[in-house]
């Protein structure tokens, strides 16, 4: 049976982790590759590192610490921020790492998605859309950490991300992050219903009863968490952690229709 | 083989009749029985506490009166700083159980392992604490930590300890508590002999000036003003409740395992990847010295250890974890070749640095006073107040 | 040593890297003479069927390979598409596989609610004891991302089995041909115990 996954995303900030709400205020989390480490420890299924300046700084990806990074993980690891060529894509697919996360430039770069995924594959090309709701609930993708209106639908950009080869979407919503109050199972739905590559729901995370949820009510196929896993409590220190192998199982229940060969 | 002399029972070294400090320990003296004087500070420090007696018990419990007394209308009325270890978790146990109402403090200095991290959060988790954490940025963690590396002294962790203690201060200042809670036994860890190592916020400050590279922004220096102020001004006072009360550390293992499912992580301070290359790589090979001879002293001291095991057990080198060793080079940013060179650099000792030393024996009667009053710990002015003899 | 065949596909560091961890010795290497004086052979890959032939073939690869394989019978583990390529062939293509297994690579079926490719954790059964098996506990579990299975022509080749909507072959072994169709190196302790094993081989 296949586990839904259950993925740690980490904010790169410079060289160091931070944790942001509502794509806002950051708090200082920790040294990556210490933090990875922990993960590793944890036995967590995958990893996703993100650099969240990257783009608006106009900074490629950090391969030297990405380099770090990779070498202390042994579970699959995704890395987004910055990346906006092919050549980069394929510098980091060599250092070790599974896929790559592609956001603003999938806007902004037409046919990298399509590119990268063609030569690559489509299972390591992951394309993350970040949703803003506006104040009459509709939802608006965003780019450039949030800062840019892209101008698009999200369940519409989905289905063309979708047709462009991108093997999963982490879907992300600016307005529930950092919130700990659920996720916007209502946006995951309308995005898990129109497309059939694996949905990835991100931000609010704050329990396991929100991964329920997301998962069984808004189909997700995996779930990313973020202050979940750096935050002691909502409100309190950080302190990395991750749920029980057990908790996870009770949490999840994925159903697949059995077929004998 | 150990990498220092086969055995100290045979190397020609005078070994204390009732524990295994021997008599490289600095500072150390023998009486006609040939016990040392540590196991009589410890006597004596037993008999002052009244530790595991009734007396004894019955001062903890009139300060935890006091603790929650004063705390009344706060939301957490102590303080307990927290590494994910035996003392630190069982601590908050033991506050809980006395009607306390704590706040977990915990000083992160980027090089925790996954055993301290989740036994923390398990622990806290059972017993619905709140955890406040100061991370210190991971740059200025390893430019400190490079900095001892390179000025060749001994301790490279005191960064992390003494960040831990200001960080407990900061934390009760901030909720407007009064009371900080330590875990420190010195029945069961001893006190450690000052001599070969020492700490306080000006040796930090004066190292990190001469081979420091990042400026200090993120990082908690207490500083002699910011001591006195939080003793004298703030009158933050630091309890240790297992000086009076009986403390089995294995029991407490036991107890923790089972309750919370918390991990030992073996040995010593093992839960954090700094401490554990001090521990079982640095020390030992640059210094020659191995600071297991206090806990495996305190374990003989207690009974709790045949003397014969404890001195089979400190003959054997220390466990190090495979790789523990590329990963420092690796955060400090140091090749195979600098290392190397630096590890061969002779020894260099506190004394060659500016530090607060002489300005706490010179206050020695005030931080009596403050003692007395657990203003400041006892082991503090015991160790850092009185002069100590060159080794 | 290990030598991992670099024949232009898959991520070799990090299978490098795990081997490392766990203090076996290995070398990554597309040098013809190196590979046919190595000792222990692993084979990886990642990406598609027909290249991965069509590379191993064209470069002279392809005799010493088999000579390795069949003749010196040094052991040989191929990973991923590397396992996918000892078979007879794949639907993904229309090259000949390696063939050193009697077994064939074939699509996931369409079927409702079974997303292709078969991406992420999934656990699996051993089929028989096996040294390359060995120690794993009850409920391993390994990281899997692929479109295509392998299914064996004889039961007894098999090693472990997963379920992803019908069972396939997880990993399979005969004589000194082995195969795992997950991603070993990113399966932390699942995969240090597989790789460690084989090292031991």
């Amino acid at each position: 049976m296949l586990r839904t996954r259950v993925i740690p995303v980490l904010l790169l900030q410079n060289e160091s982790l931070v944790k942001t709400a509502r794509f806002g205020r950051y708090t200082y989390v920790g040294d990556p590759c210490n933090t990875v480490r922990i993960f590793n420890e944890l036995e967590v299924d995958e990893l996703c590192f993100l650099d969240i300046t990257a783009t608006r700084e106009g900074r490629a990806p950090n391969l030297a610490l990405l380099a770090d990074i990779a070498d202390e993980c042994f579970m699959p690891l995704s890395y987004g921020g910055g990346i906006r060529t092919y050549e980069q894509a394929e510098a980091i697919f060599k250092i070790g790492i599974e896929k790559v996360v592609l956001n603003t430039a999938a806007v902004e770069v037409p046919g990298l998605v399509n590119r990268i995924a063609d030569h690559f594959g489509s299972q390591a090309v992951v394309a993350s859309i970040d949703v803003h709701r506006t104040s009459f609930g509709k939802a608006r993708v965003r780019t450039r950490a949030g800062t840019t209106d892209a101008h698009k639908d999200p369940v519409e950009w989905a289905r063309e991300l979708e047709k462009l080869g991108a093997g999963e979407i982490l879907l992300t919503s600016i307005d529930r992050e950092g919130s700990w109050e659920g996720f916007d199972t209502e946006l995951v739905k309308s995005v898990t219903s129109a497309v059939s590559v694996p949905v990835i729901a991100h931000g609010g995370g704050g329990s396991l009863a929100h991964v329920r949820e997301v998962v069984h009510v808004g189909g997700a196929s995996a779930v990313a968490l973020g202050s979940m896993v750096v935050f002691q409590k909502r409100g309190m220190g950080v302190l990395v952690n991750f749920p029980s192998p057990a908790e996870l199982v009770v949490t999840l229940a994925p159903e697949i229709p059995r077929h004998d060969a | 083989m150990s990498s220092s002399d086969p055995s100290i029972a045979t190397s020609g070294l005078k070994v204390c009749s009732r524990c295994i400090y021997d008599s490289r320990v600095a500072a150390i003296t023998f009486d006609a029985a040939g016990v040392c004087n540590y196991c009589k500070q410890i006597d004596s420090l037993v008999e002052e506490y009244g530790t595991g007696t009734a007396r004894g018990e019955a001062v903890l419990e009139k300060i935890f009166l006091d603790i929650r007394r004063e705390g009344t209308g706060r939301r957490y009325d102590c303080v307990v700083g927290v590494s994910g270890g035996t003392d630190s978790s069982y601590l908050v146990y033991l506050a809980k159980q006395h009607g306390l109402r704590p706040l977990a403090v915990h000083y992160d200095n980027t090089w925790n392992t996954a055993i301290s991290t989740q036994n923390i959060f398990k622990v806290l988790k059972g017993l619905d604490v709140d955890l406040h954490t100061h991370v210190v940025d991971n740059k200025e963690a390893d430019d400190i930590f490079r900095s001892f590396f390179l000025a060749g002294v001994a301790e490279i962790e005191a960064s992390t300890d003494l960040a831990l203690a200001e960080t407990t201060y900061r934390a009760a200042a901030k909720y407007g508590i009064k009371y900080v809670l330590e875990g420190h036994s010195f029945v069961t860890e001893g006190i450690t002999p000052v001599g070969r190592n020492y700490f306080d916020g000006k040796y930090i400050q004066a190292i990190h000036e001469k081979f420091g590279t990042r400026p200090m922004r993120t990082y908690p220096l207490m500083t002699f003003s910011r001591f006195l102020y939080w003793s004298c001004v703030a009158r933050i006072r630091k309890i240790r409740p297992f000086w009076y009360m009986s403390y089995s550390k294995e029991a407490a293992r036991e107890f923790l395992e089972r309750e919370y499912k918390w991990q030992y992580y073996g040995g010593h301070h093992l839960e954090n990847r700094m401490t554990a290359y001090f521990h079982s790589i640095y020390a030992p090979q640059k210094f020659n010295s191995d600071f297991r001879n206090n806990t495996l002293s305190a374990l003989v001291r207690g009974g709790k250890m045949p003397r014969e095991q404890a001195l089979a057990e400190y003959a054997a080198p220390p466990h190090a974890e495979p790789e523990l060793l590329s990963y420092f080079k690796k955060r400090l940013g140091l090749s195979d070749a600098e290392y190397d060179r630096v590890m061969r650099e002779p020894p260099k000792s506190w004394h060659e640095y500016p530090t607060y030393k002489k300005r706490f024996e010179r206050l020695r009667p005030v931080f009596g006073v403050l003692a007395r009053r657990n203003l400041v710990p006892m082991s503090f002015y015991l160790k850092y107040c009185f002069p100590v003899k060159q080794s | 040593m290990i030598t991992i065949v670099d024949y232009g596909m898959g991520n070799l560091g990090s299978i490098l890297n795990m081997f490392k961890r766990i203090g076996a010795a290995a070398e990554i290497t597309s040098d013809l003479e190196r590979i046919d004086r190595a000792s222990k052979l692993l084979l990886p890959g990642v990406g598609a069927f027909d290249g991965a032939m069509k590379r191993i073939n064209s470069t002279g690869l392809r005799a010493i390979l088999d000579r390795k394989a069949l003749q010196e019978r040094v052991p040989i583990l191929g990973i991923c598409l590397g396992m996918q390529l000892l078979t007879r062939g794949s639907e993904e293509g229309v090259e000949q596989g390696l063939g050193w297994i009697e077994a064939d690579t074939l699509r996931f079926p369409a079927l409702p609610g079974l997303k292709v490719p078969h991406m992420g954790w999934n656990v699996v059964t051993p089929a028989r004891r096996h040294a390359l098996i060995e120690g794993l506990p009850a409920e391993s579990r390994f990281y899997f991302v692929h479109s295509y299975y392998v299914k064996l022509a004889r039961e007894e080749d098999r090693l472990l089995r997963a379920d992803y909507g019908l069972g396939f072959d997880a990993a399979i072994a005969r004589d000194n041909i082995h195969g795992a169709q997950f991603h070993a190196e990113k399966s932390h302790r699942f995969g240090m115990r597989l790789l460690g094993n084989f090292a031991g081989l």
